[in-house]
Order: C-alpha cells, then sequence, then structure tokens
C-alpha cells in the first residue's frame, strides 16, 4: 500500500521574472504538461530551506504555457522568492482550492491592489472565450491601487480595453500628474461602471477591509448574495486541508476555498481579519 | 522512543517534564504529572523548550577572533589561548584584574567550578552574575531582616492560602504556574490583592488593584504597616517573641498614613486601608513580590518593607504564609546559592569571615583573598577605568540584559580579553576573543534550584551538538591548564563538594535527588528531609530585624522633556535576552516585534495608533518600537519588555543602582515617546467631498445617500 | 467476531518480552519519580497498567510533537518515513477512540503518508478503564471505558488475569501463536468482567452530555460574555491541545543545516495562539483570546460533528489536568449547561 505523499513538492525551474512594481515581481515557471489548473486556485510554493507559502495562480488555464506567480515581499518566505532570479529552481505543489465559479452573467471584477493576481486570470479567460464565441457579455474590471506606482499589469489592462472589457482604475493617493485614472476607493465609483446588479456576478479580492466594504455595498445595490464570490487570504501550511490554520467558521480556507460566495460567507459565518476590523 | 525525566529550564518555578528521544533528536516534551509544582501542565515556554537544543544556530566548535573576524578553531587551541591570556593577566595586573561572570542559567554544578574557579584559580572574588539585576536586593534585604535571602515557603502551598498580596510580580505570565496555583485559591476562596501599576492578568483577577506610580513601593507598604499598626492588627506576641528593633521602626511608619501615601503613590487611601485590613486579618496570607520590588535604587529599602509587613502581622514561618520572592530564572537561587557572588562562598558563607574562608582554603589548597569583589555593574565601571582588563563571562548576555547597553558595549570594547562560553551566538559574543561552545540543558547533567529552593535534577537526554562541552567540563580544564588540578568525572561529584562545603546543601546529592521532585534546602544532612517553609520557630538570623524605611523617589524624575515613566520587564512568549526563545518558532511567532504599551490617552494625545512605529527616547538613547495601545499601562506609564535585540530597552535604561544592592532601576527612568512619521506622500491624502469634487470638477466621490437608488 | 481469551498476570512479562522482539514495544511505565509515562518499555515488570490517564496522549506515537517531514540536500528531497513497527500496549478506550477520530481525519479522502506509515504498522492494545479518573466523562461519550471494536485488542484486568477480546487479524494473531498462555475463558470469567465494567462505570463523577451543550450553543444561548469569563482565565500555554488526543493541527517550518542541506519539519501548533492565523501580511484574524477559545470549543463541539460525525472530544479529562487555568471541556460544558438552566428558570 502506498499512498502519494502530499507534502512531498516537486522541482522546477523559473523560466523568467519581471519585477512588476516595487517589492512585487512576476515569475514565469516551467511546469509539467499534466499540470492543469483552473483560475482561483493557488500552489504552495516552497524555497527549500526558507520555507513554504500558498501563492495564487495568475496565469490563464489552457492558455500560457508557463505558470505564472506574482509575488509581494511581505513575509520571509516571500522575500526568499523574490530574491530568486531566472533559472534558479523552485519547489512546487499543488495546485489546491477551489475555483472561481462562472456562470453566463456579466462579469464585475473588483481588485485592490495585489488582489488583482488572483482575478488576472479569470479576466483573460472571459475575454478570451468571449472573443472565441462572439457572446457579448460585460466584462468590467475596477482597479483600485494605493499609488500609481503600485498599479500591477498596467499594459495588460489595455490590452483587456481593447478586447472590449470596461475599465476602472483608481488610486488612493496620486504624486503624479501623467495619472489618468481616479482617486478614491474602489467603490466610490461603481457609478461609472453602470453594473445591471441584479444581473451581474461579481468577483472581488484586495484587502480584507476592502473586500468587507465592497460586499456590503454590492449586497445593498441589489446583487445577490451568490453572485458576489471574493477570494480569501488566510495562514496556512499545508494547503490539504491537515494543518488547521487557515480553518474559519467551520471551513477550511485552503480546501472548501479559497473561493467564497457572500452567501457561503454569511451562512457558515467566515470572518478572517474580524478583529482586525473592529 | 525514550523520555527523560528533567527540569524545565526556562523560570524559577522549576517545573517537571519529560524530553522524549528518539534517534538522538528531541521529538517533544511532556509535563510530570506529579510534580509539586506544574501537577501536568506547563506555560507556553515549557511546552517548547525542546526547540533550541538542536537549532542550527548552535556553537558546535570553538572560535578564536583573528583581526576582526572568528576563525574555527580546536579545543586544544582555544583552551590554551584562554588559559594563557588569563595567566599573562593575572601576572601583569594582579587577579582582580580579572572579572568572571557565572549564569543563572547553568546548573549548580556549572556556577560552583566557576566560583571556585575564580576564587582559587584565578584568586579573585571578582565574580557575579545577573542575579545582581533582578534580586541582589533580595539576597541582601532578606539576609539583613531575616538571615536568609530566599522565597520562605513553597509552591504547593499557595492553593491553601486565604489572601494573597502580590506586588511588583506578574504572575500569571511571568511564573505561569505559579499563577496557576494562585487562581487556585482564588477558586477555592482566597482574596487576591495586587499592587503593580500595570493592569496584568493576575490583577485581572484580584479583589483589589492599586496601580500605584512605579518606585513609591516603599510609600505604599509603610502605609499599609501604618494601618496595621493604628487599627490594632498587629500580632504583639510575636513582635515581642521573635523580632527587634519594633520600636525604632514604628515611630519612622507612623508618618506614613494613607492620606500622604495617596499623594506619593497615587493610589486612594481607602484602598490601601482595605489592603491591610485584608492582608492582616487572615492568618494565612502570603506575600509575593518579584522585580517591581527589587529592580530600583530602593531595592533593598523595598525589601526590607516587605519584611517589615510579614513579620508586624506574623505571617511568617508557618505554612501559607510567608514572604515570597519570585526569582526569574532556572537556576537563580541555584546561583546565589553556589556562591557565584562577589561576597560570599556557596551557601552564604562571607569570605570576609575567617572561619568560613579557612574551611575553603583547606578544601581548595590555595589562599583565599578575604575582601568581597566587584559586582556585575561595578565590573562595568572598573572596565572603563582600567582596573579590569580580562572578563571570563559563562552563558550571560550582558549587553542587552545590562542597563545602559552602549556604555556596557564600550566597555566590552575595551577589553584585553574576553572570552564567552554560551551556547548560541549572543550580542555579547561579538566582543569576545575567544568564544567556547557549552551544551544546553538536555545535553547534561546537574541540578536547578527552583525559586522554592527545591534542588532538582536535569538529566543528558541527547548526545551534545558539535563538539560541545558541558559548562563545568570547559572550566576545569582551563583550571587544569592554568596549573590548577580540578579533576570531575562528572557532575555528582561537583554536588558531593558542594554538600561538604555548604551547610544549607549538606544531605543534597545526587541519587537522593534521582527519588523524587527533589529537595528542598536547607537540608543538612542525608536523612534530613527538606525545608518546606523557612524560620520555623525562629529566624536564621535569630531574631526578625525590623529595619525602619523612609521613601526615596526614583533617581530620574519625569519632567517636561521625559514626560514618560518607562518601565521595563518581559513578556510571557519570551525569555530574557532572546537566544533561545527567539529561536523557538512558536514563541517567535507569538511577539515577533518589540512593541511599547501605552494607555489609549496618551495615544490620542500624541495622534499614535496601535501598531504606529513610535521613538522612544530618554537621555541615554533611543529606539524605535511600535506601538500597541492598551489600558493595562495606566496614562503616563509606558512599558518596554526588554527581550529584542533591535529594539534594546536596556540602551534607554538608567544605569542608577541601589547603594547596597548595586541593582539597576530597570523599572523607572524618565522617557519621551513621539510617533515616527513615514515620508510625506504615503499617507492617504484627504478625501474631497463630493461637492467639493464637483466644484473642481471632479467626479470622485459619490456618497452613500447620492447613489443609485435600488431601482 | 470478538474472541475472548484469559491471560494469567504471571504470564504478561513473557508475552510482553515476545511482542518486543518484533515490535517496538510502547508501553505505561513507572518512572522514578512516580511518574508513569507512555515509552519504550525496557523491563517488562516495570508496566504500570493501573495508573491516570497518561499525559500527552498516544497522539504522539502518529503525530509525533516534531516530526521530519524530509530532508534535502544539492541532490534533491528525501521523504522521511518512519516504517517501523511499533506496538502501543495499555492504551486506554478513550484514547483508542481518539485515534479512530484521527483515522478519519488524516487518512480520509486526502491521506497523509506519514501518518499512514505509522499508522499501518502500529498495533493497538488497550487496557480497558476498571478505575477512571475524577477528571474522566468518556461514559456517555460512547467513547470509554470499554470498547466493542476499534482495537487489535483490549484488555481487561480481572483482579489475577485479564480478559483479552481480539478486535482484528493482526490482534489475533498476537494471541493465537501463544496457545500456552492464551486460554479459553470460562462462564465465572463473563461474571467478572461483567462486575468489573459495573463498578467501573460506578466510579465516574463527572456525567457530561455534549449533545446538549451543542444544541445549546447553536441556539445561539451562549452569550459573547461567558466565553470572555471562561477566556480570560486563558495563560495561553497550548496545553489542552497538546494533550488533546484529537487536536490535529501542526505548524510546518524549514530547519537549515546549511546553505543546501536541512530538513522540513512539522510540530504540533495550537490555535489558542494569536500568531496560529496571522498571515503574512500582519493580520491576525483571531487575536482577542475570547476568538480563539470560542474558536477551540466551537470546532470540536460544533464542526466536527457536522464533518466526521462525532464530537472532536472523547472524553479523557486531560484537558482538565494541562489547563493551568481550569477551562477544561467538561468545566466549560457543565457552567454552560448550568448557565442554560439557570435561565430557564
Amino acid at each position: 500500500m502506498t499512498t502519494t505523499n502530499i507534502y512531498l513538492p516537486f522541482k522546477t525551474s523559473i523560466a523568467n521574472v519581471k519585477e512588476v512594481a516595487k517589492d512585487v515581481k512576476l515569475f514565469s515557471i516551467s511546469v509539467p504538461a499534466d499540470f492543469t489548473y483552473q483560475a482561483g486556485q493557488f500552489v504552495m510554493v516552497s524555497v527549500i530551506g526558507a520555507g513554504e507559502v500558498p501563492i495564487s495562480i495568475t496565469s490563464t488555464p489552457g492558455v500560457s504555457k508557463d505558470l505564472e506567480l506574482c509575488v509581494r515581499t511581505v513575509g520571509h518566505v516571500s522575500s526568499a522568492i523574490n530574491a530568486l532570479a531566472a533559472n534558479d529552481s523552485i519547489w512546487l505543489r499543488g495546485p489546491y482550492g477551489r475555483p472561481f465559479p462562472i456562470n453566463g452573467q456579466d462579469a464585475l471584477f473588483i481588485c485592490g491592489g495585489i488582489g488583482i493576481v488572483p482575478l488576472r486570470p479569470l479576466i483573460n479567460q472571459m475575454l478570451h472565450n468571449r472573443a472565441a464565441t462572439g457572446s457579448r457579455k460585460k466584462v468590467t474590471v475596477m482597479y483600485g491601487s494605493r499609488n500609481p506606482a503600485e498599479v500591477l499589469f498596467m499594459d495588460e489592462a489595455a490590452r483587456w480595453q481593447e478586447q472590449g472589457a470596461h475599465i476602472v482604475m483608481t488610486v488612493d493617493t496620486c504624486d503624479i500628474e501623467s495619472w489618468k485614472g481616479c482617486t478614491g476607493l474602489v467603490t466610490d465609483h461603481f457609478a461609472k461602471a453602470n453594473i445591471d446588479y441584479r444581473n451581474s456576478t461579481a468577483y472581488i479580492c484586495g484587502p480584507h477591509v476592502m473586500i468587507k466594504a465592497t460586499m456590503r455595498d454590492l449586497s445593498m445595490m441589489g446583487m445577490p448574495d451568490d453572485h458576489i464570490i471574493t477570494t480569501l487570504e488566510a495562514h496556512m501550511k499545508c494547503g490539504v486541508g491537515k494543518c488547521g490554520h487557515c480553518y474559519c467558521g467551520g471551513k477550511l480556507i485552503c480546501e472548501e476555498g479559497p473561493v467564497f460566495s457572500l452567501e457561503e460567507i454569511k451562512k457558515y459565518n467566515i470572518k478572517p481579519g474580524v478583529d482586525d476590523l473592529v | 522512543m525514550n523520555k527523560i525525566s528533567t527540569t524545565c529550564p526556562w523560570c524559577g518555578c522549576g517545573c517537571g517534564l519529560y524530553l522524549h528521544v528518539e534517534n538522538n533528536s528531541i521529538t517533544g516534551v511532556s509535563p510530570s504529572r506529579n510534580h509539586p509544582v506544574n501537577h501536568g501542565t506547563l506555560c507556553v515556554k515549557g511546552w517548547n523548550c525542546h526547540e533550541f537544543v538542536q537549532h542550527p544556530d548552535r556553537l558546535t566548535t570553538p572560535l578564536i577572533k583573528e583581526g576582526a573576524a572568528l576563525r574555527r578553531a580546536t579545543w586544544e587551541e582555544a583552551l590554551a589561548k584562554t588559559a594563557a591570556k588569563l595567566s599573562e593577566i593575572k601576572n601583569t595586573y594582579g587577579p582582580d584584574a580579572i572579572g568572571i561572570l557565572g549564569s543563572a542559567k547553568c546548573t549548580n554544578e556549572d556556577n560552583f567550578v566557576l566560583m571556585k574557579f575564580a576564587r582559587a584559580v584565578i584568586g579573585t572574588n571578582n565574580i557575579d552574575h545577573c542575579a545582581r539585576l533582578c534580586h541582589s536586593s533580595t539576597v541582601g534585604g532578606l539576609a539583613a531582616a531575616f538571615g536568609s535571602g530566599a522565597m520562605t515557603n513553597s509552591i504547593d502551598e499557595i492553593r491553601d492560602a486565604r489572601v494573597i498580596f502580590v506586588i511588583g510580580s506578574n504572575t500569571t505570565e511571568q511564573h505561569p504556574m505559579i499563577g496557576m496555583h494562585m487562581l487556585e485559591a482564588r477558586d477555592r476562596g482566597a482574596m487576591i490583592i495586587v499592587a503593580d501599576p500595570r493592569r496584568t492578568q493576575i490583577a485581572q483577577f484580584s479583589h483589589l488593584h492599586m496601580r500605584h506610580r512605579s518606585g513609591t513601593d516603599v510609600a505604599l507598604l509603610n502605609a499599609i504597616m501604618n494601618v496595621i499598626i493604628t487599627e490594632g492588627l498587629v500580632d504583639v506576641s510575636f513582635i515581642r517573641q521573635r523580632t527587634e528593633n519594633f520600636d525604632d521602626f514604628e515611630k519612622g511608619v507612623l508618618a506614613y498614613s494613607p492620606e500622604v501615601a495617596e499623594r506619593i503613590t497615587s493610589v486612594p487611601a481607602e484602598d490601601l486601608r482595605k489592603a491591610a485590613r485584608l492582608y492582616a486579618s487572615e492568618k494565612r496570607s502570603m506575600l509575593f513580590y518579584s522585580m517591581g520590588i527589587t529592580q530600583h535604587i530602593t531595592g533593598v529599602d523595598n525589601v526590607r518593607s516587605c519584611a517589615n509587613l510579614v513579620m508586624l502581622t506574623a505571617h511568617i514561618g508557618q505554612p501559607m504564609t510567608g514572604l515570597n520572592p519570585l526569582r526569574g530564572q532556572n537556576n537563580v537561587q541555584g546561583a546565589c546559592d553556589v556562591g557565584a557572588l562577589p561576597d560570599v562562598f556557596s551557601g552564604y558563607q562571607k569570605v570576609a569571615d575567617p572561619a568560613s574562608r579557612k574551611k575553603f582554603e583547606m578544601a581548595w589548597s590555595r589562599p583565599l583573598s578575604a575582601v568581597p569583589g566587584l559586582t556585575l555593574t561595578e565590573m562595568v565601571d572598573a572596565i572603563h577605568e582600567g582596573k579590569i582588563r580580562a572578563l571570563y563571562i559563562m552563558g550571560e548576555n550582558p549587553v542587552i540584559s545590562d542597563p545602559d547597553s552602549a556604555h556596557v558595549r564600550a566597555a566590552f570594547a575595551k577589553l584585553d580579553f574576553l572570552a564567552v562560553q554560551d551556547i548560541f551566538p549572543t550580542d555579547t559574543a561579538e566582543y569576545a576573543h575567544v568564544i567556547l561552545p557549552a551544551t544546553t540543558f538536555a545535553e547534561k547533567d546537574g541540578t536547578y534550584t527552583n525559586t522554592e529552593r527545591r534542588v532538582q535534577k536535569i538529566r543528558k537526554a541527547v548526545q551534545p551538538v558539535g563538539d560541545s562541552r558541558p559548562d563545568y567540563d570547559i572550566i576545569c580544564s582551563i583550571a587544569r591548564l592554568m596549573g590548577y588540578p580540578m579533576d570531575y568525572r562528572a557532575a555528582h561529584e561537583i554536588m558531593e563538594e558542594i554538600a561538604i562545603l555548604t551547610p544549607s546543601y549538606g544531605g543534597i546529592l545526587h541519587h537522593r535527588l534521582d527519588a523524587g521532585f527533589g529537595l528542598q534546602w536547607p537540608c543538612f544532612g542525608m536523612d534530613h528531609p527538606g525545608t518546606p517553609y523557612l524560620h520555623r520557630k525562629k529566624f536564621t538570623r535569630g531574631m526578625g530585624a525590623f529595619i525602619p524605611v523612609e521613601f526615596i523617589p526614583p533617581a530620574e524624575p519625569t519632567d517636561d522633556e521625559y514626560p514618560f515613566l518607562l518601565t521595563t520587564g518581559r513578556s510571557y512568549f519570551h525569555y530574557h535576552t532572546g537566544t533561545m526563545c527567539r529561536r523557538t518558532i512558536t514563541l517567535e511567532r507569538e511577539e515577533p516585534e518589540c512593541t511599547v504599551e501605552i494607555n489609549p490617552a496618551d495615544a490620542k494625545r500624541l495622534e499614535v495608533r496601535r501598531g504606529d512605529p513610535v521613538r522612544v527616547k530618554t537621555r541615554r538613547g533611543s529606539i524605535e518600537v511600535k506601538a500597541r495601545v492598551t489600558t493595562v499601562v495606566p496614562e503616563g506609564i509606558i512599558f518596554i519588555p526588554f527581550h529584542f535585540r533591535e529594539a534594546a530597552v536596556n540602551l534607554l535604561t538608567i544605569n542608577a543602582v541601589d547603594p547596597n544592592a548595586k541593582i539597576p532601576e530597570f523599572k523607572v527612568c524618565a522617557a519621551s515617546l513621539e510617533a515616527v512619521r513615514k515620508k510625506p506622500g504615503t499617507r492617504p491624502a484627504p478625501r474631497l467631498s463630493y461637492h467639493e469634487g464637483m466644484k473642481q470638477g471632479l467626479d470622485l466621490y459619490i456618497p452613500p445617500e447620492e447613489r443609485p437608488s435600488e431601482e | 467476531m470478538n474472541t475472548a481469551y484469559i491471560l494469567n498476570k504471571n504470564h504478561l512479562s513473557f508475552w510482553l518480552r515476545t511482542l518486543k522482539s518484533t515490535h517496538e514495544l510502547i508501553a505505561p511505565t513507572r518512572d522514578v519519580s512516580g511518574d508513569i509515562v507512555l515509552t519504550e518499555l525496557q523491563r517488562m515488570h516495570e508496566t504500570a497498567l493501573d495508573g491516570p490517564a497518561l499525559m500527552p496522549s498516544p497522539k504522539e506515537f502518529l503525530l509525533p510533537q516534531m516530526e521530519q517531514l524530509f530532508c534535502y540536500s544539492e541532490e534533491g528531497i528525501e521523504e522521511a518515513l518512519n516504517k517501523r513497527p511499533r506496538v502501543l500496549f495499555g492504551i486506554r478506550p478513550c484514547d483508542l477512540s481518539a485515534i479512530r477520530i484521527l483515522d478519519t481525519f488524516y487518512l480520509g479522502k486526502t491521506k497523509d503518508a506519514y501518518y499512514e506509515a505509522r499508522r499501518s504498522r502500529t498495533v493497538l492494545i488497550a487496557i480497558a478503564c476498571n478505575r477512571p479518573d475524577p477528571t474522566c466523562f468518556c461514559l456517555g461519550l460512547g467513547t470509554g471505558p470499554f470498547l466493542k471494536s476499534g482495537f487489535d485488542l483490549q484488555l481487561t484486568d480481572l483482579g489475577d488475569r485479564f480478559l483479552v477480546e481480539t478486535g482484528s487479524e493482526t490482534g489475533a494473531s498476537l494471541v493465537t501463536a501463544y496457545p500456552h498462555i492464551f486460554t479459553e475463558p470460562k462462564p465465572a470469567d463473563g461474571d467478572d468482567l461483567y462486575e468489573t465494567r459495573l463498578a467501573s462505570q460506578s466510579q465516574f463523577e463527572k456525567r457530561v452530555n455534549l449533545e446538549q451543550v451543542r444544541k445549546h450553543i447553536q441556539a445561539g444561548a451562549v452569550s459573547d460574555a461567558f466565553w470572555e469569563s471562561v477566556a480570560v482565565r486563558c495563560f495561553e500555554c497550548g496545553g489542552c491541545v497538546y494533550n488533546c488526543p484529537v487536536c490535529t493541527c501542526f505548524n510546518v517550518i524549514d530547519r537549515a543545516a546549511s546553505s543546501e542541506a536541512g530538513k522540513r519539519v512539522r510540530l504540533w501548533d495550537t490555535c489558542m495562539f494569536k500568531g496560529f492565523t496571522r498571515t503574512a501580511g500582519g493580520v491576525i484574524p483571531a487575536e482577542a483570546k475570547i476568538n480563539r477559545t470560542k474558536r477551540w470549543f466551537h470546532h470540536k463541539l460544533i464542526h466536527w460533528p457536522e464533518q466526521f460525525g462525532a464530537f472532536g472530544c472523547v472524553g479523557c479529562g486531560r484537558c482538565a489536568i494541562s489547563c493551568p487555568g481550569t477551562i477544561d471541556m467538561a468545566t466549560v460544558a457543565l457552567r454552560i449547561k448550568g448557565e442554560s438552566k439557570a435561565e430557564e428558570k
């Protein structure tokens, strides 16, 4: 009797690294062809000797050849990852987690800061499908950052716009004149997006405070709770429902999330970062 | 898998635990169920005491400084160099140019051998250890009052006490298992009185919490005694039978009415009366204190006041009573007991006393110095004055633990020779010429004496990491190279010598300790069962001495420039200078960075929010830490733990010392605090209101009431 | 179907020695200090089967407090599975019940290779509880003091002899190999067994109805003020979780021995620590003690039954022994029951 050891990562190498903002790097990582994943899933990334952390996949399933991960330096493992260069080896396990549900509705993406990372593959996937099928579904991307220097995937956003997405960019503070977007919080700009709240699905990712405020606002404006989808960040050590760190309201975020609808969040009383908000 | 019975290496509680060993690596820890201190419990540090033992950062080979760098060396080379340098300095400048620091973390055997090394091999009494910084005022103060400077009663008695008076001790965090006994006593109906400026966990359990201003303990205690005397709650017969000098003392105390004390301490007079009545009205009242009493320029006075209080009400010499200083480190009691102090041999036998000296001279076949040596704090000054040229440090980290760190660092940089014997590379080791790798508690045999005088064994569970060697073994090797034979084959042989030379340890031998959970000294002979509580029938010195004590304010009052009173201490998750706990993942994760506790009112006034970086400054230096806004501290007082090398609070503390005990005033100095503003531009810009925005032609902000309504 | 045998106590040492020849024999052993600890048995007569609950629980032999996952070097990584055959002798039925819960957790839909490596090579020999501790409350939870299944072997102390029940083929094979010492029970043995069980049940001091407590909590009848009064007594030692035979949480860290080589280890972790949930960004979902305390009780009383059909508690009473603040399962459950009764009045 042998069991596949779920804790053993496999070794692969970094094909390319690009600094996309201060302390934020985009890694392209070679993966075997049978490594398949869906938008919203994450992988456990190890820098052996430093440790292991969960990182959202940001490449588009079925489209990108390499696996793309976007990492911001926050703790000591993410610093170790961001110290790696092209051709360095890196260890992976996964993919893990429940992907984003996709329905036929208009899609509203609301991203805060690094929160664009897990949503990026879904945006790309939807625009890709839209082009392929000739669908006229609306895709709206609202993206808030702290300041223009921290905006990620600016070129890509321009491409999204060309592909027919409606883009609203905003920053908390603006210290350059050339900034063409808005300022203020994402939630301040719903009016611009001209959303049919009752018949759209929202995908939200960002800081806890922003997720909380956005979900509340969307719900208030009539969007059904099961169409308000978010992906949650939690401290994780295993990614496979064993270590217990991400347990919240009876759910393990790694296995039963990280994607949850507001309906589920209310039902199970999932409160990540709850202390921090009060 | 094997389980090795041993004693916890962290605090003075001395809990019994088992180390789980598989293939020479420690896989876990579990508490002893029947141990009289912990009864099957452990605190977070105890549960995680296994992790640092085989940590990759351990020192594994001797290191010798060459130029600015350290290089690996063999034991022969490192020992030869140490012996040669010490001999050279001894021959050139005399034995008193060498200072030796023992360690409250090391065993009784280690400290005894080091003490013997200092006195018999080097020929100096310049030996001290960090008890100077925690309870030297207790040792001095209680010796004068009772004749013995240790916790008088036992931990296991606490649960049956009726009144528990805790002054200057954060018991549940610093001695968690003693805190557990206090909580149990409370559940069984005991009243708890706490005197502490901070609202600690034990204060939350208390029936009466007096938040006196740091450094006003004498006034507080005098006022309590004033009430006891004026309300006739004293035990007259006890005072007559067992004590002396009451009349002098009484005159002094009568000046401290509760109203007078209220003005000094800011504790309401009525609370002082309540405390006095509560404490005096029960027969089974126990008084506990710790660093909040001792770490002041009036440390000895504070201790004397406590002693006066217990004698006044006869709360001593009986079970469930007593004056109970809680010793901080696992073996600080033992290190003092075996004579790692400048004025005494083991068992507090004075070096100045010819009879004691004669006994040790005969045992060790060397003439011994009669002049008490320098204390730890004095040694630092002596280095600056050029009187001390070499220092030998066993398992201590004075660069972080001593007050006014900059002064200490400057001193160590001036030394001709510094040898450091430790388990991890410490900040102090940065100044060392030779670093000698020692073993941890899990890699050697020996004994620790906990705060209730219980001598207990630690047992070797795994092989030493790398080439590390037990502390006593290293010292013996140096002694031999310096021409003095020291050949102990095992720790129990050293204990035999301690027993021969030390009356209070006379019946304490390793094989007796193996049979149960240790023995409490004094234990005079092989059939003596040990002593759960001291001063039964008479005080160790004969009569208990009342000593009048006057209130003296702290060395550095607050003023307009430094308006905060800065007090320092420990955090539950960390221990001392952090060399071990900060390498323990669970402990480090709980408290990864230094914070300063500040009252919400002060924080609001200074526009400091939780987590904001702030700069705390005193006349000695400044550090940057994050703010923890909490009502644990009262207005006007800020608190910083001292474990964090990157924000070493001892850069700020004052080097003012108690004139008798030479203990520094860690608990009070004047400080200023200000928010550190990040560079402009990164703070969110003020948002424009909708109307202002509209005026400026911007479509920025839609207030909720103007948002598109739901159809 | 269980088969029963009789083992004369005089023959226990002989049998243990045969077990030791093929397995690492772990048994309750009396230490010089008087404590009874679960450790590798060296001298057969030192085993002590009449002691109180062992600290920590036998969980440590399936999920050690610190366990190596793999070591790494320039060549790559090498998994470290413990494949040593082991006998856990003399564990209590409550602990056995706990191991069965651990089995569903670790060997459920995603299998834990490390747990499985140890578990599949571990023989479980339980000793039925004749003398429950004052802290025990397995009676009523169905997790003790006697079990009908789940063990390889279950021994019941009948004074001068043990009644040995087989519960698996592995267990049976350890008995049937020695027909000269394992004999057929007589009718009187059955009477004694019944009597022993009755006597044991009558010794329980605590009766705790966790189902009732679960209902109270789910009905929202337990206020935050109540949890606050519980949490204030928490010393944040983690003892409840470390000692709990059902708690499963762990941390994973890398221990670099040099820049090229080292190991990844996992070690017990507890949700009683605020750092347990701290994200890299510094957000702490359960920072206040009350949230952590509540989380532990809710997990055991509400979410375990939802996910695994059993409470995350087997009534072993270890949390009562290891908690410095006496906020153990039984005390809290009885308080919840008491308070809800008081409200009804």
